[in-house]
């Protein structure tokens, strides 16, 4: 769910960077007190665990051809408490940014706040709450699974939100939201059953790890993980029946999405008010306004000069690349490229 | 191993490797920015826009092959939500280029706009991060007022991406060796549970060996760089050019647009 720069405007952009970039320094002065020296190369170790721990795939039941992987903020989270989980989640946001060019650069900010910010706090509170005493086996499960779910829904569903505010939504918002939850759904249950099993090993191989954060002794148990699984899909279920009853048009507008209505026109995010607020905005401080696209026939003359110069622009482009690259290709055709010392 | 030389390219030496890279970061984020908010409708002055990218790809001496490599890796999402586009909106609309005149729906030009927006924004990006070292772009950001404590994090993190990669490879090839059937959805999660377990478990182990290292060269938080940083001529030249740049493409873009 890594958003690319071309599903947001510039004010959306430029605002979530700007919140990120806040909190992230708020964060770092206020984890300054509680982060000694000794646990700075544990968090960066931690950053690049998530990065191997992605590799490990394993096939998803029910679902032949896919597979599932983990993303470990809540695990980090519970391990390392939510400052230092959401600053080592947020670097690995950027490096996946700046190294493997996942995600774009404008939409840092809206990728730190869904996928560091939200998981690992909202993931990490709920876990408390839900694991408060007194411990018990299924406790742990339900607030590992719960906090897992719930943490990257949240996430899941700013992503349209923060798409339909920019006004680049083709595909109907409602429609958008349902997709992004549905998948997520899957993705946090796989994340919550990975994460209980994980803790569950580092607790029998490296009890001194969890010490603070597990009050017990956990155990894999067949009656508590078929009790976790029917709280949990009554939880849910409940939950989703509240959304539903909450949102009725968002339903009767995926309702109404059928194909076989062809006379359906889908309702655009763009005739919402915040939109328009938002799109006002833009094309206020937009570098280049948007235009209407001319297609009636008196504009036929001005269309064609129009296209002309467009043709103009991108030949003159390939023409300068050409030159670019020839000129390199002669300069270097006598010296081989070096590479220095690493 | 794939991940291990995906920025290779940054340790070359060439005028465009030797830019500061504060600078280089600066343009960057502007040139992304410029292009997004290009209208979503023409190609035209997009494509002019890879003029610039391409030229430092092509003066940092990156192979194309390894650029578009790299753009198809990471399209699979933007994919999905530019091939929606057109089944949305089914506006009939006319576009000239040149000599010819095409009958296309808005959908389809949104779906190429939002391909081609990108395209050149990866090719911006992937010129950044391709032709500067990591270590060189974290000093310039550490100057430009990031927290101290993110930079020191993002070091290691680097530091270590690949190591672990390595040991999670291993863990993988082990793996691989050994399961020579499907073993049904409750063996393969308990399966790969405990290699993520035995993945965090040597993880925690390097850090304690790596920290105990630190703390016996006296480490105590502060993390010292001999700063090589320094804006020199050159990159007075490539600011001048990324300016005058950007501003034609500005105006030319103005006319066609009106």
């Amino acid at each position: 769910m890594h958003m690319a720069n071309e599903l947001l405007s510039l004010p959306v952009a430029g605002g979530t960077l700007a919140i990120a970039g806040g909190v992230l320094g708020l964060i770092c002065r206020k984890a300054k007190q509680v982060i000694t020296s000794e646990k700075l190369a544990l968090m960066g170790i931690l950053g690049a665990f998530v990065f191997a721990a992605q590799m490990v795939n394993f096939r998803l039941p029910a679902m032949p051809g896919t597979s599932g992987h983990m993303v470990g903020a809540v695990l980090l989270a519970i391990i390392l408490g939510p400052h230092a989980a959401a600053i080592v989640m947020s670097s690995v946001i950027i490096v996946q940014c700046l190294i493997f060019q996942d995600g774009g650069l404008l939409a840092l900010g809206c990728n730190i706040i869904n996928m560091a910010f939200v998981p690992t706090y909202a993931g990490y509170y709920l876990y408390k709450i839900v694991t408060a005493k007194p411990f018990s086996n299924f406790r742990t499960y339900i607030g590992v699974m719960l906090a897992c779910l719930i943490g990257i829904e949240i996430g899941a569903v700013l992503v349209p939100v923060q798409a339909a505010l920019s006004g680049v939504l083709m595909v109907p918002f409602s429609t958008f939201l349902i997709t992004m939850i549905g998948v997520h759904f899957l993705v946090g249950t796989v994340e919550g059953i990975v994460t209980v099993t994980v803790l569950v090993y580092i607790q029998q191989v490296r009890p001194d790890i969890v010490a603070g954060n597990l009050q017990g002794k956990v155990r894999l148990s067949r009656r508590t993980a078929l009790a976790t699984f029917v709280v949990f899909t009554l939880i849910i279920g409940a939950g989703l029946s509240l959304l539903a009853s909450g949102m009725p048009d968002g339903l009767e507008w995926s309702y109404a999405e059928r194909p076989d209505q062809p006379n359906f026109e889908p309702i655009i995010s763009n005739s919402d008010s915040r939109i328009a607020a938002v799109d006002k905005l833009q094309s206020k401080y937009s570098l280049m306004p948007d235009y209407s696209i001319r297609n009636n026939d008196e504009d036929e003359k001005h269309q064609a000069s129009a296209g002309w110069t467009s043709f103009a622009g991108v030949f003159g482009s390939i023409t300068t690349m050409a030159i670019i690259w020839m000129t390199a290709w002669i300069l270097r055709r006598n010296n081989p490229p070096t590479v220095t010392a690493q | 191993m794939h991940h291990a030389y995906i920025d290779k390219f940054a340790y070359q030496d060439s005028v465009v490797h030797s830019l500061d890279a504060r600078v280089k970061f600066i343009a960057a984020v502007i040139f992304t920015a410029v292009v997004i908010s290009l209208p979503r409708t023409s190609f035209a002055i997009l494509f002019c826009y890879t003029v610039g990218p391409f030229a430092v790809l092509v003066l940092g001496r990156i192979p194309l092959k390894f650029v578009f490599k790299q753009i198809l890796l990471v399209s699979p999402f933007i994919l999905v939500f530019a091939l929606s586009c057109p089944l949305y909106d089914k506006t009939p609309v006319k576009i000239a280029f040149g000599p010819s005149v095409f009958q296309t729906t808005i959908g389809w030009m949104r779906c190429f706009a939002i391909c081609g927006k990108f395209i050149v924004t990866m090719l911006a990006l992937i010129a950044l991060v391709s032709t500067t070292r990591f270590s060189n772009l974290l000093a310039g950001l550490r100057k430009m007022g990031v927290p101290k404590l993110l930079i020191i994090q993002l070091g290691f993190l680097y530091r270590y991406i690949f190591v672990l990669i390595d040991t999670a490879q291993h863990l993988l090839r082990a793996r691989a060796g050994r399961t020579l059937r499907n073993l049904g959805p409750k063996q393969e999660m308990k399966t790969a549970s405990a290699m993520l377990g035995s993945l965090f478990i040597r993880s925690i182990g390097t850090a304690e060996r790596i920290n105990i290292a630190m703390q016996g060269r006296g480490f105590n938080g502060n993390w010292r760089t001999i700063s090589r940083l320094k804006i020199s001529n050159n990159d007075y030249i490539f600011g001048v050019f990324f300016v005058v740049f950007i501003i034609s493409l500005y105006f030319f873009a103005s006319t066609v647009l009106n």
